[in-house]
């Protein structure tokens, strides 16, 4: 088992090294010199030395991207050309936005795909188990902008029953000190707070979270229809067991196996994809920061923000493997 | 000890199999009835793309302020969108960019990513390491944020589009491509094809390349639903085509998102036509995958 | 249905020799089929057979025939919803297992009638400890608690030979090589001293060397404790030693059944003939090739018309191909004993062979042919295939009027391998 978590871990370290190679390259081979390109319209002739300086560009290449790497172990993740604002500090204050979203959306891939999936699974080929795979064949299709839109358009303007955008609204005042609305109206008891914040999570967490219900929905289905199908539930069967014992002992311990792998994969959807949920829903979470940054040829912001997304999406990952690995007992005694 | 048969008659009918594989696959996707909408719903799409110009009633770019946001119906079947240009026209002339981008990114990932995969999986040792952890490394950034990634470095226009998402999906088809040539290295039939002296060549024209290519046309047809969706999201983020006229179904989204309440037609409709395209080729590429590989099928 | 076996005379005239209550099994006329997109699985097709109290028999046949969904049948554990019993009764001590209600059902199994699967790699829950799997079948039954319930699988393990057994039941399957588990997979069967224990292919998926151990010992659990067993196998020399009694199915029918010894020394069907020289007979010096019958089990997906056997079958005669026989006693007597060590040698077959030609393997008589099929079978065979499945036309060729014996070849342009030739 440690062999396995170690060997794990080893496997992480050549992929993070190609990362922050891809994405030195992604600055340093920005055309012209990258200095003034990062700069753009801000470059002034000193701006340009300080960040020559900064990149170490006058150093050979290999020295430069040591350099990189040294300033990212040391959390220094450059600064914001507009603002000026160190970029992490940025990052760190609009994150927590984006981990609650795609958290809720996670929840909700999680609390209704799984039990949709196995209830598709026991009614195999029936016509409740066709309305659920026509439902989660257009939760795959619907693009998260398009479902996002539509869900406004429906319980926020049509309705009128939850707030179209945002996170807060204005006349409540609050401020977070995290930035996690949801603790922090929780821990100040402001349960006013806690709930309109609730009120504005839904709508993009479901837009968010359809494509991993969809996928999660479809993979417990298969699995626990595959499972159903092995020779071990014949066996549970045929020792005379109830069928909800066999379904909860003998058909579930095995079918979480891939369910649990593909949950961990959907992480990296969910970021992504809270890139755009967040411009739809203006959520003031990374997505929007990186988007603007886009739009305001903030290019380390973009590097910075991709190095960061990869970084959790691996992590998430690599939790969800040792988990996997805790489940199954065949990598657990191997 | 085996059951008796006779391995006269097993020999007969996989020549038969192998002969009649894609008449097989073919007759089967044919019996296939999600995989008919499927077709439908491209042939659609493939439809307004290449007869745009001919069937659409206005011009793409057509359209006073005056005829602006009309619900639809009368002259405008679609109504118009916020500049009065005619929506169905506009949204038949998108199906074009769509395509377009689409498939050429699918062929640019399949290029790049198919490539890829046959040196690993075709020369094994350090070259596969090596390009098998590249393929990791661009899997560790998340889909569509690679794509928004390359589209700022290389900045916006359709090419950097098209290989902005060809990117994402040419790691899949590394994968893919190098998984199955692995397995199929070491099958029973290649190796009963090296024991009676087949040149390399031949095992790997006639006998690995249909076997992995089945896998690989299914994965296309996949990431060609997601191509059209990626494609799209980029226009939405802002990303699109340079030239902020031309129709494309995610940048006109965008423009309408602000008139939500009293356009909605210009979210649905070109939202409708980006669903139905990529479900089309979903349903194709499941259908696909059934018939290509009929052990799938439940 | 012509293939219906005299089940009825059977049962009007008992073996009178042992008490009646000493039946413990009767199946009758069981059919079985799957309903599947490319239409009905016939795949049982009006089986009978009877089992007394502590007898062996041995379930015979070519992969497909038919076996495990006979007993898959009898233990009501068909695949849902596409296998479904569609006739006769399994009487088991008393009662009708076809009807009972589901939760009747679910009490007997693993407790009355236990089931033994062919690969025990798979057929433990790879999750589950040995001793959650043994524990929860114990548990299921008997009111006893957890320790208790360990403590009866200890005894368990240890009476089927597996050493440090406190330590192991703290195992996962994958920790025990394939006999050991296959060990478990008895001990759990035998855990509440069922009265019939069904044992499908329990050594095939096994290594050579330990196949006949676990064999003995099944055998001597089930003789110690008077337990009856069927034995299924699609090997001949596996049943030789360890049952009284054996039936042999071809295409959802038993074509023949006789006391073990009865079969191995005067086998009377075409399809046991060439079960028997099919497999290597070590009492044989002879360095005579193995004859493997030509061609594969029918298509189930359609009751066939004659024998199932027929277009393999050297022996055939002309109403073969038109006229299922019954399976009826060989020596055409009216009183018919359906278990015990008298059982009566019953086949269904137009045609038996010679006991000169069961040892030769094929028709010896002069000027003998088998009977090629009527144009209206060829007729019937051509236009199925066309439209649906060209391998059976191949078939059709492969087997054709010369008889299996003759080395025309098959579509494929392949020969038959020459050893077939005599
Ligand atoms: N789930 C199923 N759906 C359709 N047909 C089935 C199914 N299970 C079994 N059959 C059919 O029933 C017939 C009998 O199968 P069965 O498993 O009893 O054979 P068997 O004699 O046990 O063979 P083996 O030696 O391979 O175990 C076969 O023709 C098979 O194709
Ligand atoms: S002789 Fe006729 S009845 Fe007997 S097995 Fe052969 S074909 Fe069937
Ligand atoms: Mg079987």
């Amino acid at each position: 088992m440690t062999k396995y978590i170690l060997r794990r871990l080893l496997l992480t370290i050549p992929v993070l090294i190609g990362l922050s190679i891809v994405l030195f390259a992604f600055i340093h081979l920005l055309p012209g010199d990258p200095a003034a390109a990062i700069l753009g319209q801000h470059a002034t002739p000193d701006r340009v030395a300080a960040m020559r300086e900064y990149l170490h560009l006058d150093d050979p290449i290999w020295q430069q991207y040591l350099a990189y790497v040294s300033n990212l172990l040391h959390g220094d993740f450059g600064t914001s050309v507009i603002n000026n604002q160190p970029i992490i500090h940025e990052f760190l204050t609009r994150f927590p936005a984006t981990i609650e979203l795609t958290l809720a959306a996670m929840l909700y891939a999680v609390g209704v795909g799984i039990p949709l999936g196995r209830f598709a699974a026991r009614h195999a080929q029936s016509w409740s188990d066709g309305a659920v795979t026509i439902v989660s064949l257009l939760g795959i299709n619907i693009p998260v902008f398009v479902l996002g839109l539509t869900l406004q358009y429906i319980f926020a303007v049509q309705l009128k029953v939850l707030p179209a955008s945002g996170r807060l609204d204005f006349s409540l005042r609050f401020d977070s000190p995290t930035n996690f609305l949801l603790i922090d109206s929780l821990v100040a008891r402001r349960f006013d707070v806690f709930v309109d914040a609730a009120r504005h999570l839904v709508l993009p967490a479901i837009a968010l979270g359809s494509i991993p219900l969809a996928i999660i929905t479809r993979i417990t289905r298969a699995s626990v229809l595959d499972v159903s199908n092995e020779d071990y539930v014949r066996t549970a069967r045929a020792k005379g067991l109830t069928d909800g014992r066999v379904d909860s002992r003998h058909i579930m311990r095995n079918a979480w196996l891939p369910v649990v792998t593909v949950i961990g994969l959907q992480v990296g959807g969910l970021l992504a994809g809270a890139v755009i949920t967040e411009t739809v829903f203006a959520w003031g979470g990374v997505g929007r920061y990186v988007v603007d940054a886009i739009n305001n040829r903030d290019y380390q912001v973009v590097q910075n923000v991709i190095l960061i997304f990869a970084f959790v999406f691996l992590i998430v990952n690599l939790i969800v493997d040792v988990g996997y690995a805790f489940l199954n007992p065949r990598i657990r005694y191997a | 000890m085996a059951a008796p048969a006779i391995p006269a008659t097993g020999r007969a009918i996989e020549v038969r199999a192998s002969r009649g594989l894609w008449r097989d696959a073919m007759r089967r996707l044919l019996r296939n009835k999600p995989a008919l909408l499927g077709l439908l719903f491209i042939g659609i799409f493939v439809f307004a793309a290449v007869f745009a110009p001919l069937i659409a009633p206005y011009g793409p770019l057509e359209g006073t302020l005056v005829q602006r946001m009309k619900p639809p119906g009368g002259a405008h079947l679609f109504g118009t969108d916020l500049q009065g240009r005619d929506e169905l026209t506009r949204i038949l002339y998108g199906a074009q960019v769509s395509l377009l981008a689409g498939v050429a990114s699918v062929i640019m990932g399949l290029s790049i990513g198919g490539i890829a995969g046959a040196l690993a999986g075709g020369l094994g040792g350090w070259v596969d390491s090596v390009l098998m952890r590249v393929v990791d490394v661009m899997l560790s950034i998340p889909g569509i944020l690679l794509a928004i990634g390359i589209v700022a470095w290389l900045d916006r226009g359709l090419p950097q589009i098209m290989f902005a998402v060809a990117m994402t999906n040419a790691p899949i088809f590394a994968r893919i491509l190098r998984g199955s040539l692995l397995s199929l290295r070491n099958s029973d039939y290649v190796t009963a094809a090296q024991s009676i002296g087949a040149p390399p060549s031949r095992i790997l024209l006639r006998h690995m390349l249909p076997n992995s290519l089945t896998a690989l046309i299914v994965a296309a047809t996949l990431a060609l639903a997601t191509a059209i969706i990626d494609v799209a999201g980029l226009g939405f983020l802002g990303l699109g085509p340079p030239d902020p006229r031309t129709p494309e179904w995610g940048t006109m989204l965008t423009d309408s998102t602000k008139f939500l309440r009293q356009a909605p037609w210009l979210i649905f409709l070109p939202g409708l036509a980006i669903v139905i395209s990529a479900i089309g080729f979903n349903l194709l590429g499941d259908g696909l995958r059934e018939s290509l590989d009929p052990r799938l099928k439940r | 249905m012509t293939a219906t076996a005299p089940v009825p005379a059977a049962v009007a005239a008992p073996a009178r020799r042992r008490p009646p209550d000493n039946r413990l099994l009767s199946v009758e006329d069981l059919v079985v089929r799957f309903r599947t997109h490319e239409g009905a699985v016939h795949a049982v097709n009006g089986v009978s057979f009877e089992l007394e109290r502590g007898e062996a028999l041995g379930l015979v046949g070519e992969s497909g025939c038919g076996k495990s969904v006979t007993n898959l049948a009898i233990m009501r554990l068909l695949p849902k919803p596409a296998g479904r019993i569609e006739g006769g009764r399994v009487v088991f001590d008393g009662i009708d297992l076809v009807t009972l209600s589901e939760a009747d059902m679910r009490d007997l199994r693993g407790k009355e009638i236990a089931m033994i699967f062919q690969d025990p790699m798979t057929s433990l829950n790879p999750v589950l400890t040995i001793e959650e799997q043994m524990v929860e079948t114990i548990r299921a039954h008997r009111k006893a608690s957890r320790a208790e319930a360990r403590k009866r699988a200890i005894e368990l393990l240890v009476m089927v030979g597996i050493p440090r057994p406190e330590t192991r039941l703290k195992s996962y399957p994958h920790q025990f090589s394939g006999g050991m588990r296959q060990r478990v997979m008895i001990a759990m069967a035998l855990a509440l001293e069922p009265k019939l224990m069904i044992a499908d292919e329990p050594t095939t998926a096994l290594d050579v060397t330990i196949q006949a151990q676990v064999l003995e010992l099944l055998r001597d659990l089930a003789e110690d404790r008077d337990t009856s067993l069927i034995l299924i196998t699609h090997d001949l020399g596996v049943v030789a030693g360890m049952t009284q009694r054996i039936s042999v199915m071809y295409a959802g029918y038993i074509v023949e059944t006789a006391t073990t010894a009865e079969l191995f020394e005067n086998p009377s069907h075409p399809y046991t003939v060439g079960l028997l020289h099919s497999i290597p007979r070590l009492d044989e010096e002879r360095a005579e090739a193995l004859l493997p019958i030509e061609g594969t089990p029918p298509d189930q997906r359609r009751a066939p018309r004659g024998c199932p056997f027929a277009p393999r079958c050297a022996w055939r005669l002309e109403e073969c191909w038109t006229d299922n026989p019954p399976l009826a006693p060989i020596d055409g007597s009216g009183r018919v004993i359906t278990t015990g060590p008298d059982a009566t040698h019953r086949i269904a077959c137009h045609n038996p062979p010679t006991a000169e030609e069961a040892i030769a393997g094929r028709p010896l008589r002069e000027g003998f042919v088998a009977a090629p099929p009527p144009d209206a079978v060829i007729q019937e065979l051509v236009t199925r295939g066309a439209e649906e499945e060209p391998a059976l036309l191949d078939e059709v060729v492969l087997m054709g009027p010369e008889g299996p014996e003759s080395t025309a070849p098959s579509a494929g342009g392949l020969p038959i391998e020459p050893d077939d030739k005599p």
